[in-house]
């Protein structure tokens, strides 16, 4: 019993300094944000929003966001839940594989998509127009990429695993049950889902439509490598072009429309966990059978070509091309066979340039996702497994800091550690670190708190009644325990740090370019080879990383 | 209308036969339970007579209408047996109302609104709902669910009601109430149920016949007095009541029990060689006069009703169990006699 005060001091101490760096690395930025664009040297001023939202580009910037944000919601919806069902619900052939085709693009860097259909759909020599127009002997190639279409095709693509992913875990979890009842009662399986799957499925399909939507809205590679050349301006490269003026008044400008997506993202956020405390049927349930898949029947076939088809444009197409072009001689010559070599990868491989990037963005990655992990672990350690009051507030700050936009993050760190208050970062690498610990902590709290909830506290009882201190504790016993959920956490802040570019675009110095930033100024320069070597690299470093991560947590954890 | 006829039914996971020769030919309106322990094949069996899964072999017909034969690859929808199934886990529709579930099959079929009302009101008359029909799921206990669940599967006047273990999520006092409801139903509507249970209480007092099964395999269909007093084999004893089963030889028509020869019982069976003595504890007199075995009292436990106590004969120990209140009548030690009032007999390893 003596022992048990400087027990708790070492781990009050411990939390105190977790809390301190969210306070200070996540709330003190957003807070800054806010002010800087309601004051205006000091004095409450809202002429920023009066000037930013009276200019048409603007106006026309936050429609566009909005339109295509809605369009993308409703198509990644209406994509998802047939495909969730058919993967989840019935017998399709080859539903292990298809499930993890469809979760893949999720892995992908979004701006590594962009180039890859930009490749394939521009109008000049986009190999798939090129390939349409010789099949059916057209004189204009058929698509063009930079368009409003063009984008919400991309962003639909990539963004539409968030709700896949979402709405096939809300299957996975129904009671079957439900659905037999239906049967039974008399009800066809298309009346059955029509009638019970899909309105219980119903908050599932908004929180999945709504993680598409803010998703969609905060992007910035994709409009930017899409959109720009089609003078299609959305909320993100607005944002991006006021801060490329380089005055205050742009900073300015570029606050209070950071503030407006922030408010907005946040506020769906909020609404959307509201509606899932309030209306998740998909929790209540007794004890179940084992599922009963449907039966497609004679529409087996017919349901195995049609998600194939998707698998194939989805994922597979975007891929090959980017590998491809990576591999042609010369991009003139396009696809004969003796136009293949790795004539493209030797400049690259070989540019001290390009490989100091590469080592400086797995750096970067490597350092944010062991100071991240060790934070997430202590978050997650306070929110799952202790009772002081309080105990999920630095949870619910690291959720705040995932939830917002990345731009207005990037933005946020720069208004503030730009030496106003204290501390100057910019242009260092631990700007860059900032931001990727405070976009991409969440999902390695989550992690962990799943795993640290399912070690029993009678362990750690056990532990420290043998004399153990709490530190002790946590290294004989907690950790161990939750080991792999510790390495998944590292994996899920490390890769999409290591390839992060909308933050680290905003908050490069001449000595700390990324490897995100690099691609895209090759791809803006119209660098295409060069662009999809690294495009290249970039998906086998993330491919090994998933590989790793799912031998350490036998597949249950994966990007 | 609705006899149900399973022939030959088998259902095979990969080399594990859940379901082995499966062979019933229940009546019309009667009510039988299927009874074994836990991975015994109740639920396949159950819910191949459902639609939910399909016979590796066999046929299954109600009336003269068959909805499944393996052997053709035939195997009718669910949807379109017109059985009335009762889930283990409710299977509410947690997005609907009382009226609403209950209504569904109605709906399905096209009742028009005014009808099918009228007709989900006397259902929910019937199950003591009435109070509640506006009321959301996530608004009622388990046991008010239970009974929507029931409404909902007798509403469209099924010929014949499936349901498993419909009482297993209630606590103790809810079970007894709904066991005389459901039973009471079955009654007045007049329809034909399988029950599936591993309650042998419950199957005991609601069935007119009972199925018991083990491994897969049907071991007895039969009334529940004839379980009772004339289980087919050791396994159908021991699982119903309690049961001493004594190790024993046959020879000619008498059982010697093992380690005394002296004391024999009639062999009806005509077994020979090895065999089982079986005596349910509550059929054997104690007494400290005389009787036809002799014995060593070696344990008591009082019940408050009855005492329960383990008598030494030989190498064995018996169990007995006295209504009313003796436990002091007899001391630990003390040499006592046993009265067997119904001793069955069974083959060793039957
Ligand atoms: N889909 C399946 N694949 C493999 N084996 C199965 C499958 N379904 C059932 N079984 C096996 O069939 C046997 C019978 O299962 P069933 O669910 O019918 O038992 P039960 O009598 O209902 O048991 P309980 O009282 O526990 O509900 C079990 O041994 C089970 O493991
Ligand atoms: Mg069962």
């Amino acid at each position: 019993m003596k022992k048990s005060l400087p027990r708790l001091d070492s781990k009050f101490i411990v939390i105190a300094i977790s809390v301190l760096l969210l306070l200070y690395f996540i709330v003190m930025p957003l807070l800054v944000l806010i002010y800087d664009s309601l004051f205006i040297n000091g004095v409450f001023d809202i002429s920023n929003y009066k000037d930013v939202y009276g200019k048409k580009v603007n106006w026309k910037a936050l429609t566009n966001t909005i339109q295509l944000s809605l369009i993308v919601m409703v198509a990644s919806v209406i994509v998802t839940f047939p495909l969730a069902w058919l993967v989840g619900r019935t017998d399709l052939p080859g539903k292990k594989t298809f499930r993890t085709v469809l979760v893949a693009s999720y892995m992908i860097p979004p701006y590594v998509g962009a180039i890859a259909w930009v490749q394939l759909l521009n109008p000049s020599v986009g190999y798939l127009n090129e390939f349409l127009k010789f099949i059916f002997g057209l004189q204009k190639a058929p698509f063009d990429i930079y368009t409003m279409g063009g984008l919400a095709w991309v962003l639909t693509l990539f963004y539409s695993p968030f709700a896949f992913i979402t709405i096939s875990r809300a299957m996975e979890k129904m009671d079957p049950t439900l659905e037999e009842a239906a049967r039974i009662s008399g009800s066809s399986p298309l009346k059955t889902l029509w009638d019970v799957t899909l309105p219980l499925m119903m908050p599932s399909i908004v929180a999945g439509g709504l993680l598409v939507f803010i998703a969609a809205a905060s992007c910035f590679g994709i409009p930017a490598i899409v959109g720009m050349p089609g003078n299609i301006e959305v909320m993100t490269t607005r944002i991006v072009t006021f801060l490329y003026m380089g005055d205050d008044k742009g900073i300015r400008d570029a606050t209070a429309l950071a503030v407006s997506m922030m408010v907005v993202a946040n506020g769906l956020l909020m609404f959307m966990s509201w509606m899932l405390s309030h209306k998740d049927y998909t929790t209540i349930s007794g004890k179940s059978t084992r599922p009963n898949m449907v039966e497609l029947g004679k529409w087996k076939w017919p349901a195995f070509a049609v998600v194939a088809g998707y698998a194939i444009i989805a994922v597979i197409l975007p891929l090959s091309s980017i590998v491809v072009t990576s591999f042609l001689v010369s991009m003139s010559k396009g696809l004969a066979l003796d136009n293949f070599g790795i004539d493209a990868w030797i400049p690259v491989v070989t540019s001290s340039q390009y490989m100091e990037s590469v080592w400086r963005s797995i750096g970067y990655g490597i350092v944010a996702a062991c100071i991240g992990t060790v934070l997430a672990l202590f978050v997650a350690y306070l929110s799952v497994k202790t009772n002081i009051t309080g105990r999920s507030i630095p949870d619910l700050l690291v959720v705040l800091g995932g939830a917002t936009p990345s731009i207005v993050i990037a933005l946020a760190l720069i208004v503030t550690f730009s030496g106003n208050y204290g501390l100057n970062l910019y242009s260092t690498m631990w700007i860059l670190i900032v931001s990727y610990l405070v976009k991409y902590m969440t999902m390695s709290v989550r992690t962990i708190a799943a795993s640290l909830s399912q070690v029993h506290i009678s362990l750690e009882e056990a532990a420290l009644s043998s004399g153990a201190s709490w530190i002790r504790t946590c290294k004989d016993i907690i950790m161990p325990l939750v080991a792999p959920s510790i390495v998944a956490g590292w994996f899920l802040i490390f890769m999409p740090s290591f390839y992060e570019l909308t933050m680290s675009n905003l908050l490069y110095g001449s000595d700390t370019k990324s490897l995100g930033v690099l691609l895209y100024e090759l791809q803006t320069y119209a660098d295409t080879q060069n662009a999809s070597v690294l495009s290249v690299i970039i998906l086998l470093i993330v491919l090994i990383g998933n590989i790793i991560l799912n031998k350490v947590t036998k597949g249950k954890v994966s990007i | 209308m609705a006899e149900l006829k399973l022939q030959h039914i088998y259902k095979r996971y990969g080399n594990v036969t859940a379901v082995g020769d499966f062979n019933i030919e229940v009546a019309d309106g009667e009510f039988i339970s299927f009874l074994g322990p836990s991975g015994c094949g109740k639920t396949t069996t159950l819910r191949m007579i459902a639609g939910f899964e399909k016979p590796s072999e066999g046929v299954i017909m109600i009336g003269d209408q068959e909805i499944s034969n393996a052997e053709k690859g035939y195997f009718l929808a669910p949807e379109k047996r017109g059985i009335g199934m009762v889930f283990q886990s409710y299977a509410v529709w947690p997005h609907m109302n009382v009226i609403d579930n209950v209504g569904y099959p109605l709906k399905i079929q096209n009742v028009p609104k005014e009808e099918r009302l009228k007709q989900v009101m006397e259902m929910l008359e019937l199950v003591h709902l009435k109070e509640y029909a506006e009321r959301l799921p996530s608004q009622l206990s388990g046991g008010q669910q239970q009974r929507v669940a029931l409404a909902r599967a007798l509403v469209a006047k099924p010929s014949l009601l499936l349901l498993d273990e419909p009482l297993s999520n209630l606590d103790a006092k809810l079970r007894e109430s709904m066991r005389f409801e459901i039973s009471a139903i079955q009654k007045e509507m007049g329809i034909t149920v399988i029950y599936v249970t591993h309650d042998q209480s419950e199957a005991m007092t609601m069935s007119d016949r009972i199925v018991v099964m083990s491994m897969g395999k049907v071991q007895q269909i039969g009334k529940p007095y004839d379980i009772y007093t004339k289980p087919a084999n050791q396994m159908v004893a021991d699982f119903i009541g309690l049961v001493n089963f004594i190790p024993a030889t046959a020879k000619g028509d008498r059982i010697f029990m093992q380690g005394d020869e002296a004391i024999s019982f009639p062999n009806p069976k005509k077994l020979a060689g090895e065999a089982v003595l079986a005596v349910r504890p509550e059929q054997i007199t104690l007494s400290k006069t005389g009787g036809m075995v002799e014995g060593v009292m070696n344990h008591r436990f009082y019940m408050g009703d009855s005492v329960d106590y383990r008598v030494k004969v030989k190498d064995h120990i018996v169990r007995v169990i006295q209504k009313g209140a003796g436990y002091n009548t007899y001391q630990d030690g003390e040499t006592v006699y046993l009265d067997f009032d119904n001793v069955m007999s069974f083959a060793k390893d039957e």
